[in-house]
C-alpha cells in the first residue's frame, strides 16, 4: 500500500476515534488537521513510517482513554 | 374408639400436609392403624359423613338454574342484541381509533434528490466557499480543499448516505457531481 493512502486511512481512523473525545469533536478535529498539516512536506519514507506508527500509537491511546472512561462511568454508577 | 382411631389418623394427615410430622410420629400412627384397622375403617365412614360437609350432596332448594324459569327465544335475543348494541357503540364510535397501516421504507431516491442533498451537505461544511459551488468544481483545484478536507468530506457523504465509501473509491470522486454518479450507482438509481 503506498504511503499516501496510509495516511488518508490514518486520518480516516483518527476522525472516527476523535466522534467521542471528552474535549468535543471539533477541537479534535482542529487539532488533528493541524498536526497532519504540520508535517505534510516531510518526504522522507523512513521518517513517514515512523509517523505512521505514532499514528497507530496515538490509535491504542484513544481507545484506552475510552476503555478508561467506561470503566470510570461504570464505576461510579455502581460502586460509589 | 372407633371415632379416636379417626381422629389421630385425621390428624397426622393435617400434620403430613403441614410437612412438620417426625418419621416416629407417622411410624406409631401406622402401628395404630394396623392396630385400629377396623376401627379406622369405620372412621372414615365417619368423616365422610361428618366432617366434610361440602361433600354431601347439593340439597336442589340451594342450586340456581335457569331452566326453572324459562325465557322466550324472543327474550334472549332481545337481551343479546342490547348488549351486543351497547358494546358497539363504545367501541365503534369512541375507543377504537381509525386504523391505518404505515410502513416505513427508504427515503425515495432520485437524481435531483441526491444531487441536492449531496450540495446541501457541502454546502454546510464550514469550508467550501457557496459562491464557488457547482456541481461541476473540483473539490481540491476550484473549491481550495486539500486531501485531508477531502477526506472529511467524504465522510459527511458516509453520514448522510448511510453507507461506507472505501478509500480506493473515495480518492476518485473528486467533484460533487461524481459523487452524485457513484451514490446512484451504488442505490440503483437510474432516473
Amino acid at each position: 500500500m503506498a504511503q499516501r493512502t496510509k495516511v488518508i486511512e490514518l486520518y480516516k481512523t483518527l476522525l472516527h476515534l476523535g466522534k467521542d473525545y471528552p474535549k468535543g469533536y471539533t477541537y479534535f478535529r482542529t487539532n488533528l488537521k493541524k498536526i497532519f498539516t504540520k508535517n505534510k512536506d516531510e518526504n522522507d519514507p523512513q521518517k513517514i513510517e515512523k509517523m505512521l506508527e505514532h499514528g497507530q500509537y496515538v490509535i491504542k491511546e484513544l481507545e484506552a482513554l475510552y476503555m478508561l472512561r467506561k470503566y470510570r462511568t461504570l464505576k461510579k454508577r455502581y460502586y460509589s | 374408639m372407633a371415632s379416636l382411631g379417626g381422629l389421630v389418623r385425621l390428624v397426622t394427615r393435617n400434620a403430613g400436609v403441614l410437612g412438620n410430622v417426625s418419621r416416629s410420629g407417622i411410624r406409631r400412627t401406622a402401628v395404630t392403624f394396623s392396630v385400629n384397622h377396623r376401627a379406622s375403617l369405620a372412621a372414615t365412614e365417619d368423616r365422610s359423613r361428618s366432617i366434610l360437609p361440602q361433600v354431601k350432596p347439593v340439597r336442589p332448594m340451594l342450586c340456581y338454574s335457569t331452566t326453572s324459569q324459562k325465557q322466550s327465544i324472543k327474550q334472549i335475543e332481545e337481551r343479546v342484541l342490547k348488549v351486543v348494541a351497547a358494546y358497539d357503540k363504545i367501541s365503534a364510535d369512541k375507543v377504537r381509533a381509525n386504523q391505518v397501516r404505515h410502513y416505513s421504507a427508504k427515503a425515495p431516491m432520485t437524481l435531483e434528490l441526491i444531487r441536492e442533498r449531496v450540495i446541501l451537505v457541502l454546502k454546510l461544511y464550514d469550508k467550501i466557499d457557496h459562491a464557488k459551488l457547482d456541481l461541476n468544481s473540483h473539490f481540491i483545484e476550484d473549491l481550495g480543499l486539500d486531501s485531508l478536507d477531502h477526506v472529511e468530506v467524504i465522510m459527511a457523504m458516509e453520514d448522510e448516505f448511510g453507507f461506507e465509501i472505501p478509500d480506493r473509491d473515495a480518492e476518485r470522486l473528486t467533484k460533487p457531481a461524481e459523487i452524485v454518479r457513484y451514490i446512484a450507482d451504488k442505490e440503483d438509481v437510474y432516473e
